[in-house]
């Protein structure tokens, strides 16, 4: 028995739930204390079990739209938008990693620009993007693609100079060729690079959705939170949509390592070689 | 083939192989393009490719002009969103950097504490700023008070997640032997820590900061969107647009951004300083 349990202890989820847990419990102490406290506890921290039947109660509270309903008709809104700046973002990040090893000119005249433009805030550039394109969607998809472009760019960069000279030569003794030499050594390599800069884009794209709906009203997450948070509608479709934004928020990292592993046969190599010893 | 070895070599392989000249390259391109970048802008070629008139996107010569103009607000506002990053950059790395010992002294309960913590990291802006903001209504009377404490936290909290996490592959990837050879030695954990952990983990505590720093600047803007006391860049720059003053807004936009830079040349200096050891 003790045994077990310390067998129990040892693995990774089992400390991931008791830190989970004790969240939920400092959550509940907290909400109990305000609802003793104020007068309007539901504003400031409910307990979580009326945010749960918040969600699944079929009463309408807006447009004859129950509580999940807005957060989900919402959630696509804002989704749709925010993959396709996402995907945007992710090809031309790619592309333009691509050219820069391509074209050693190409690499001196962007690199500095691909540095600085991390330093700029560029949510703060959200209105202003907005006012240029004058259109919602344009702007949204602009500001996710900015977003994610970068992350995805100096990574995958990384990755294609992080080939050890040996491959190269290697490949010299063949007589590849460039475009063989960049198929089977180079990208491949920089793959891994470039799921870790999706995995920081993927975040950020949501974020940037999220913001630019809270602009403008037009029936994305962040308006209906804006909304919400006025009680234009039910303050607890605010909470619905503060836990459905962080779980994307979360779950979207998880999303691009499960395609990681996916596309890249010799990851799920090491993770099955590393089930069968037993560890993690 | 002993005179293809001799053939001379064309100019541009010339240049490529000469190191001076790659040198002088890599600073003279870029500038060059900043520069095409403006003079495009500033000849309004700009405003056709974006299909924009110079209201929304004005000459840089005007940007410049009312960002002279409004020196003094510009540096109150500057001033509240700079107090906040960077009270909330430190408060956060501090907190995360103990975050990140206490881990380190229980690694197995830790790496469950630190994997949610990394999860964190990931919730948007967006939805915890917001929360802090109703939870410190009642902290003080003053608006201005009240929403610099939600701002201050949710900066605290972003940097946090980013400097345990960092710090603690610092403080446990150690050099190989290292923690054999402290264990021969019968070292006490709390000697451990000090004597080998803790200067280990130093380059990691600036990886953290190299991104923390921008970020907390990017959070301190966006959840200025959401405070209730209007004051700091970013709120200025939505302030601004929604009254239509473009040119000030870009005013603002032009302040975000040198703080951005300025802030990341300024952690560098102070990096170059302290890890000169470890180079």
């Amino acid at each position: 028995m003790k045994n077990k349990v310390k067998s129990l202890a040892n693995k990774k989820w089992v400390s991931t739930v008791f830190w989970l847990a004790i969240l939920v419990i400092v959550w509940e102490i907290g909400a109990s204390m305000i609802a003793v406290t104020k007068r309007t506890p539901e504003n400031i921290m409910p307990h979580l079990y009326q945010i749960i039947e918040a969600a699944f109660s079929p009463k309408p509270v807006a447009n004859g739209m129950s509580a999940t309903m807005v957060v989900l008709t919402s959630a696509r809104a804002t989704l749709v938008r925010a993959l396709g700046g996402f995907l945007l973002g992710a090809i031309l990040g790619f592309l333009l990693a691509l050219l820069m090893k391509l074209s050693g000119i190409v690499e001196k005249l962007m690199f500095p620009y691909l540095m600085l433009i991390q330093l700029i805030p560029v949510l703060g550039l959200a209105p202003i993007i907005l006012a240029i394109t004058g259109d919602i969607n344009k702007s949204r998809i602009v500001i996710a693609a900015i977003l994610s472009f970068y992350p995805v760019a100096t990574n995958t960069l990384a990755g294609f100079k992080s080939v050890e000279k040996d491959k190269y030569d290697l490949m010299f003794t063949y007589a590849a060729p460039k475009r063989k030499i960049y198929i089977k050594v180079l990208i491949p390599s920089a793959i891994p690079y470039f799921f870790t800069g999706l995995k920081i884009a993927a975040p950020m794209a949501i974020t940037a959705s999220i913001l630019v709906d809270t602009l403008q009203g037009d029936g994305g997450l962040g308006c209906m939170l804006s909304q919400s948070l006025k009680h234009a509608m039910s303050i607890y479709v605010f909470w619905l949509i503060v836990f459905f934004s962080a779980f994307i928020g979360i779950f979207s990292g998880y999303l691009m390592g499960w395609l990681e592993a996916l596309v890249s046969p010799q990851k799920r190599g090491i993770k099955r070689t590393k089930r069968k010893k037993g560890g993690n | 083939m002993a005179q293809k070895l001799k053939r001379k070599k064309s100019l541009y392989q010339r240049g490529k192989e000469n190191k001076k000249v790659q040198a002088a390259l890599t600073v003279l391109l870029p500038v060059l393009f900043g520069i095409l970048v403006i003079a495009l802008w500033q000849g309004q070629s700009l405003h056709k490719m974006f299909h924009t008139d110079t209201y929304t996107l004005p000459l840089p010569t005007k940007i410049g002009s009312i960002f002279m103009d409004n020196r003094d607000k510009i540096w109150e506002n500057t001033v509240a969103t700079v107090s906040v990053a960077f009270i909330g950059l430190m408060l956060g790395s501090l907190l995360g950097y103990a975050v990140a010992i206490l881990a380190s002294f229980f690694p197995k309960m830790g790496k469950g504490g630190l994997s949610i913590i990394g999860a964190f990291a990931s919730v948007p802006v967006v939805a915890m700023a917001p929360v802090l903001n109703n939870w410190t209504k009642d902290i003080s009377n003053e608006a201005s008070v009240r929403s610099m404490v939600a701002k201050i936290i949710v900066v605290m909290l972003v940097s946090a997640a980013n400097m345990s996490l960092n710090a603690y592959r610092g403080l446990t990837e150690l050099k190989p032997y290292a923690e054999d050879l402290m264990a021969t030695y019968a070292a006490k954990k709390r000697v451990i820590l000090v004597k080998l952990r803790l200067p280990n983990s130093v380059p990691y505590i600036f990886i953290a900061l190299k991104v923390a720093v921008p970020a907390s600047i990017m959070t301190t803007i966006v959840s200025e969107y959401f405070a209730e006391y209007i004051t700091g860049v970013g709120r200025q720059i939505r302030e601004n647009i929604v009254l239509a003053q473009y040119s000030t807004a870009w005013a603002y936009i032009v302040t975000a951004c040198l703080l951005g830079v300025i802030s990341y040349v300024i952690l560098m200096i102070v990096q170059s300083i302290l890890l000169r050891k470890h180079q």
